[in-house]
């Protein structure tokens, strides 16, 4: 009696109940990790058709059960999935992107050394200064990398530019650029620095081409300015140019 | 004829209505009293110890000892059905009197004219009266602290009778206790512990409760005898001592007068009764909670709740302030810094960051209490599952999808967040499981830490040490250890949740690694399926509380390992637990995408917040109080952790 208030939701919530029995007899309905869940079991549940994501974040469910399913199938990943606002698209892949590259930045931290790398190169012809101080900054690359990935993690989680992911600003939306331009010279500082981490974490990932074919998708960079050579891909020719040209 | 009866019988429901609201008005008239007397208890004991001359009953005074006396009391007590009614009634009851202490704020000046102003109502004794007062059921708390000033005077035999007025008296006590902790200091706040314990043990047996009331009924009306109470308290304060017997005379007139502006006409007996029942009733329930709730008294920062508690409303509500956005993807896990409004998060997108709450960021990049993170820890290669901070608040361990745990040196709190990167801040890391760890807890005293992992296996680590590891517990026949967490009360003992086809907790002893208890039903197959997804200790009693995918939360005997309660407490799986330092309040976390506050000593639900949105079926994976400060935390799947305050 005392637990009045305790006991109502289950009669109130008839629906609910139906749904956990449901569960209870086929559990892979439910998509969760539940804890104990082993690393090979993880996220590992039948795929939500986009269609039925009703959630606020079903543009990043949809992104990473394609990129869990297949990382090496870019096409797919970069390929919206209806006339879905452009805008979110985007900042979800990049969201991605740089949750993906603190990857790269965690092997990094093994082998990217101050004293070694003491500013953020690619190639020779620049030194790239680190935005996230108030004056712009020669950090080493691996204060670089961090401040970067740390920078636009607080950028693209800021509730002034990006308070919803459901819908985004056009004048935000334009913010993606600069935050692509800045975290691309992690893949570059790896591929020309540190190539062994490089290629492991690319024959795993697919970041850096993912990240490739999808800036040049939504033109967010430059072809120039896309140092790191991409495997040939007979479909998208810019690419293989750029590649080509730097190699 | 029927015409006129017509109206007599609406005037006789009137009048009854009319008599039943004043009956009301004249107990809650009374709980002030009860209230001003507490006070000027406290401050009388205030001043004294201020003083410095402590009077020798204070002696007594023992700081308060969790483990003693109370932990007996409340295994049985949780068993007690508490009905809604009194439950309803007594809260009601509660939130008045709050409302009546916000009415007389507190200040000096007031409580002295109103007592005044009620002395000279009342008269001046009271042979009768003070003798109830004199019956060992008031609990030890009044007993002591009356005793210091009234010794000396209290010569009349003691009655054994003991009146519905003590139980009422507990009753309000409890509550002013509640709301008066911040006027004297802490650590004398609580008095001898076994006394109290024994003094609620009478009325805790129903039988005697019944025969009290019985007594009571026979006895006829005494409406005034909490008043009389209270005015016989003011007396001593006062120190008129003298003239006993003059009083009593007087104060039987001015008794009648009271009784009669409180509406008791002494005649009726009927009338009163249900006013007495009720309160029995009240009183059953707050003996109930009131031992949880008392133990409050001694604990100091439990102190910083209740300041703001008892000046807001009837009881604290919580409110999102700070928003803490910089994940990528869902927070895992969060804990707080023991002493520091800081705290640390952890994220499936592999990082884990550090927040100062005192640092809000009024950049351009945010808008109003929105922090940034000080300090993003990275060393995982995958999804970060689980954290727990040193007691020292100097380190903290994250445990992850990649079967890793890492072992943090906190940065300075007041770093420059684009400061240079320090390796040293990863401290080192315990090899050991070879799958997802998830679940991690920190022993208070020993420094241990505890992990578990989805390879079947708990592994006790002195993260210290030089030799990091120390042992292995359970075995596969288990199933898979989901949390884990020490056994707060015994500190050498951990409590494991393990989920098979029978989901159970077994306790562990971590020096000889051999099981303890089991806590599971009889019925074995009531287990079935009930997965547990986060298990907690209670920090003072042997109550292991376990949150479960059939969103219900249970509450298990950890000496008899036996199920305790059961309580649905969500719309669906509730995935997270934690307990306040003093194990007052449980907060639960679902992915309903709720938290709720409950009161651990009658487990109700205090307050609902809807804190996040889904990932997929998933909505909250953490909830946190903070050690020693207001803070209360949640993390969720949606990449996002909020504090409330």
């Amino acid at each position: 009696m005392g637990l009045e208030q305790i006991e109502k939701p289950p009669t109130v919530s008839t629906p609910e109940n139906m749904k956990m029995a449901a569960d209870g007899s086929q559990v892979s309905l439910t998509r969760r990790n539940k804890p104990g869940t082993k690393a090979k079991d993880y996220c590992r549940w039948p795929d939500e058709p986009f269609e039925e994501m009703d959630s606020t974040l079903a543009v990043q469910q949809y992104i990473q059960q394609l990129i869990k399913n297949d990382p090496s199938n870019i096409d797919l990943i970069l390929t919206n999935p209806e006339t879905h606002d452009e805008g979110v698209w985007k900042y979800e892949h990049l969201r991605q992107f740089c949750m993906e590259l603190n990857g790269l930045a965690v092997r990094l931290q093994s082998q990217c050394f101050p004293a070694t790398c003491t500013q953020m190169t690619a190639t020779e012809q620049w030194i790239f200064l680190c935005a996230a101080h108030k004056t712009p900054k020669e950090c080493p690359a691996i204060d670089y990398t961090r401040h970067t990935l740390d920078g636009a993690a607080c950028l693209l989680n800021s509730y002034k530019y990006f308070p919803s992911r459901v819908v985004i600003k056009e004048s935000s939306v334009a913010k993606l650029g600069s935050v692509c331009r800045r975290v691309y010279r992690i893949f570059s500082h790896a591929y020309f620095h540190h190539r062994a981490i490089f290629d492991e974490f690319e024959t795993k990932t697919f970041l850096c081409l993912r990240f490739t074919r999808f800036v040049l998708k939504y033109a967010l960079m430059s072809t120039e300015n896309l140092i790191v050579p991409i495997p040939k891909s007979g479909d998208d020719s810019i690419i293989a140019t750029s590649g080509e040209s730097e190699a | 004829m029927q015409v006129i009866r017509l109206p007599q019988a609406r005037i006789a429901v009137l009048v009854g209505e009319r008599k039943g609201q004043e009956s009301l008005k004249g107990d809650l008239i009374r709980r002030i009293k009860m209230l001003e007397y507490a006070l000027k208890q406290e401050r009388a004991k205030f001043h004294r110890l201020k003083f410095g001359c402590d009077p020798p009953s204070m002696n007594d005074i023992k700081p308060p000892t969790d483990e003693t006396g109370i932990s007996n009391e409340v295994a049985p007590d949780l068993e007690v059905p508490f009905s809604s009614v009194s439950n309803i009634t007594w809260r009601q009851g509660r939130q008045l009197l709050r409302q009546y202490l916000q009415e007389i704020g507190y200040t000096d000046t007031i409580i002295d004219v109103r007592s005044n102003r009620v002395r000279s109502l009342l008269g001046l004794n009271n042979n009768s009266e003070q003798d109830e007062n004199n019956s060992p059921s008031i609990n030890g708390n009044e007993n002591n602290k009356r005793a210091s000033e009234s010794q000396g005077r209290r010569t009349p035999a003691k009655k054994s009778q003991t009146g519905v007025a003590e139980l009422m008296i507990l009753d309000s006590e409890a509550a002013v206790l509640a709301n008066f902790e911040f006027l004297g200091p802490p650590d004398v706040e609580m008095s001898d512990e076994d006394d109290l314990a024994e003094g609620l043990d009478i009325p805790l047996d129903a039988d005697d409760c019944a025969v009290k009331t019985s007594k009571r009924k026979t006895k006829g009306i005494k409406s005034d005898d909490v008043d009389a109470e209270a005015e016989e308290v003011l007396n001593e304060l006062n120190l008129l001592t003298e003239a006993e017997d003059t009083n009593t005379s007087s104060n039987k007139i001015e008794d009648s007068d009271w009784t009669k502006s409180l509406g008791y006409p002494n005649s009726n007996d009927t009338t009163r009764r249900p006013l007495i029942s009720g309160n029995d009733e009240d009183v059953d329930s707050s003996l109930g909670l009131g031992e949880l709730a008392q133990l409050t008294v001694g604990n100091e920062a439990e102190t910083t709740y209740d300041v703001s508690n008892s000046k807001e409303a009837y009881r604290r509500t919580w409110n999102a302030k700070y928003t803490l956005r910089s994940h990528f993807d869902g927070v895992r896990a969060l804990a707080f810094h023991p002493q520091e409004p800081v705290l640390i998060t952890a994220s499936e997108d592999h990082t884990l960051k550090l927040w100062n709450l005192q640092k809000t960021v009024l950049t351009k990049k945010s808008a109003g209490l929105d922090v940034e993170p000080l300090y993003t820890f990275r060393a995982h290669t995958g999804p970060v599952l689980c954290l727990t901070m040193s007691t020292n608040g100097e380190h903290c361990y994250s445990g992850g999808l990649d079967g890793a745990i890492h072992c943090w040196n906190l940065p300075n709190w007041n770093i420059d967040p684009y400061d240079s990167y320090d390796p040293a801040v990863l401290r080192s890391t315990l090899d050991g499981h070879t799958d997802a760890v998830w679940g991690l807890s920190v022993n208070h005293t020993g420094g241990h830490l505890v992990s578990c992992s989805a390879d079947g296996y708990v592994k006790l680590w002195s993260p210290q040490s030089k030799v990091q590891y120390l042992n292995t517990f359970g075995s596969e026949s288990e199933g898979i250890p989901a949390s884990v967490d020490f056994v707060r009360e015994v500190n050498e003992q951990i409590v494991v949740a393990y989920n098979d086809k029978v989901s159970r907790c077994v306790i562990y002893d971590i020096e000889t690694t051999k099981s303890l208890v089991r806590l599971e039903t009889n019925e074995i197959s009531f287990m079935i399926g009930r997965f547990i997804n986060k298990v907690v200790s209670h920090p003072t009693l042997p109550i292991t509380i376990t949150a479960h995918e059939d969103r219900h939360i249970r509450f298990w005997d950890n000496r008899t390992g036996n199920l305790m309660h059961s309580m649905v407490a969500h719309l669906e799986p509730v995935t997270s637990l934690a307990i306040d330092a003093h194990g007052l309040y449980l907060l639960s976390g679902s992915h309903d995408c709720s938290i709720r506050l409950w009161n651990l000593d009658n487990r109700t639900c205090e307050q609902e917040i809807t804190a996040h949105r889904k990932k997929f079926d998933e909505s909250i994976f953490d909830v946190a109080f903070h050690p020693s400060r207001p803070y209360i935390a949640s993390a969720g799947a949606d990449a996002v952790a909020k504090v409330f305050v």
